[in-house]
């Protein structure tokens, strides 16, 4: 997938894929609407 | 756009740049997004008034048609192209809330089947697409690709499978011209498919979760038919993705065994390496959903955040689709695609049918 975990070219940090990125605010959106941040989201 | 059709490369820049460098794509997004969400509530109301005889057309379609105008006519420029190419994040964190919309129970059911017909798709399409590669003279490894393109997840699959087996640039780049140029035909042609077999919405959502390739384009063309279709076409196109490292692991052995790839060491850390993760968010999403984590009304917001999370999509795909950069790769492969995905979308169908007459749809 082009969301791989990648050793940086530069240094040794490993960044977070493209999946992972996208779960984590998928859940941090789903908590603040929990949490009721978000009361109403209109469409 | 040709940044669509190769394989991208990591640069490394600063985080705070590269957030800074996807605000204008991102801002294109949500402006042809949103144009296409105004479109469908005015356009049809405008018709009506003036007595017109004017289809529905839903801010799917036109959110597609408003990013392909744009793209094919003036083009997106280079400011906007980093962050139009997060199309793919914000799918991917769309179908992680939708899945507060699946109860898991549903998704079990639903997903035995799915895996029963995927398992059938994968299998059918990676043995027509290698016949036809052979019929058609194409290189081995472009062949690998377009097979794996076509029987798992379109561009995704495509990439994950030219570091597995070392496969040229120049091959993904036909590889990925013809799985998107084939999608974007998809988007027009299985709904009026769906709609003149008058297809039931679960029918449908099967059929284009198992025979349209990228996932951006199966959610749409989901989406097209209608809101049920769409869910069951994300559960379904979401469990081929699943397979991903399965197909991925088993070209990697084959070539590495003709000696023109690495042998893989570690086939687990390789599998989850592999394993879209977006799945697993999924699943978890909607344990939490069936154990009343979120009430009713939160599930309410999280579908309507998803909502917006495809529109932002629906107009990617529109804004990273260009004709001409895709017909610069060649015709023979996208002969060879196109002929293998008729095929592919007739044996689905059956597939489809097959399993109503089982279960009694």
């Amino acid at each position: 997938m082009s969301a791989e975990v990648e050793a940086g070219k530069t240094g040794r940090r490993r960044k977070l894929s493209l999946d992972t990125w996208a779960v984590l605010v998928a859940f941090l959106l789903a908590l603040l609407v929990r949490a009721g941040v978000f009361k109403h989201i209109p469409w | 756009m040709a940044d669509a059709i190769t394989v991208p490369q990591v640069q490394p820049v600063q985080p705070a740049l590269r957030f800074l460098r996807i605000i204008p794509g991102v801002l294109l997004l949500a402006a042809v997004g949103y144009a296409g969400k105004l479109l469908e509530q005015n356009v049809g109301a405008y018709a009506k008034a003036h007595h017109w005889t004017f289809p529905n057309i839903e801010y799917v379609l036109w959110a597609i048609i408003l990013g392909l105008v744009i793209s094919n006519t003036v083009g997106v420029p280079e400011i906007f192209r980093t962050g139009v190419a997060t199309y793919e994040f914000w799918l991917k964190a769309g179908i992680v809330l939708l899945g507060s919309r699946f109860l898991l129970g549903d998704i079990l059911k639903l997903g035995g089947v799915s895996l029963l017909l995927v398992a059938m798709e994968i299998a059918g399409a990676i043995a027509f697409m290698t016949f036809l590669g052979r019929v058609f003279h194409l290189k081995p490894k472009l062949t690998s690709l377009l097979a794996v393109g076509s029987a798992v997840c379109g561009v995704s699959a495509i990439i994950a499978t030219k570091g597995a087996i070392e496969a040229d640039d120049e091959d993904s780049s036909f590889s990925i011209a013809a799985i998107l140029a084939l999608g974007a035909l998809a988007l027009f042609t299985f709904p009026v498919i769906g709609h003149f077999l008058h297809l039931s919405d679960r029918a449908y959502g099967l059929w284009a979760g198992l025979a349209v390739d990228n996932t951006a384009e199966a959610t749409a063309a989901g989406a097209l038919y209608s809101d049920a279709a769409a869910k069951l076409a994300v559960l379904v196109k979401s469990t081929r993705n699943a397979m991903i490292g399965f197909v991925v692991l088993g070209y990697a052995i084959y070539w590495a065994s003709q000696g023109q790839a690495k042998s893989v060491g570690n086939k687990a850390a390789f599998l989850w390496q592999k394993f879209p993760k977006f799945v697993l968010g999924f699943l978890l999403i909607s344990v939490l959903a069936t154990y009343h984590f979120f009430n009713k009304e939160q599930v309410g917001a999280l579908a309507n955040l998803s909502r917006w999370a495809f529109l932002l999509t629906f107009a990617g795909v529109g804004l990273r689709t260009n004709f001409g950069d895709m017909r610069k790769q060649g015709l023979r492969p996208f002969v060879v695609g196109a002929i293998g995905e008729v095929v592919i979308a007739g044996f689905t169908l059956a597939l489809v049918y097959g399993a109503g007459k089982i279960f009694g749809w």
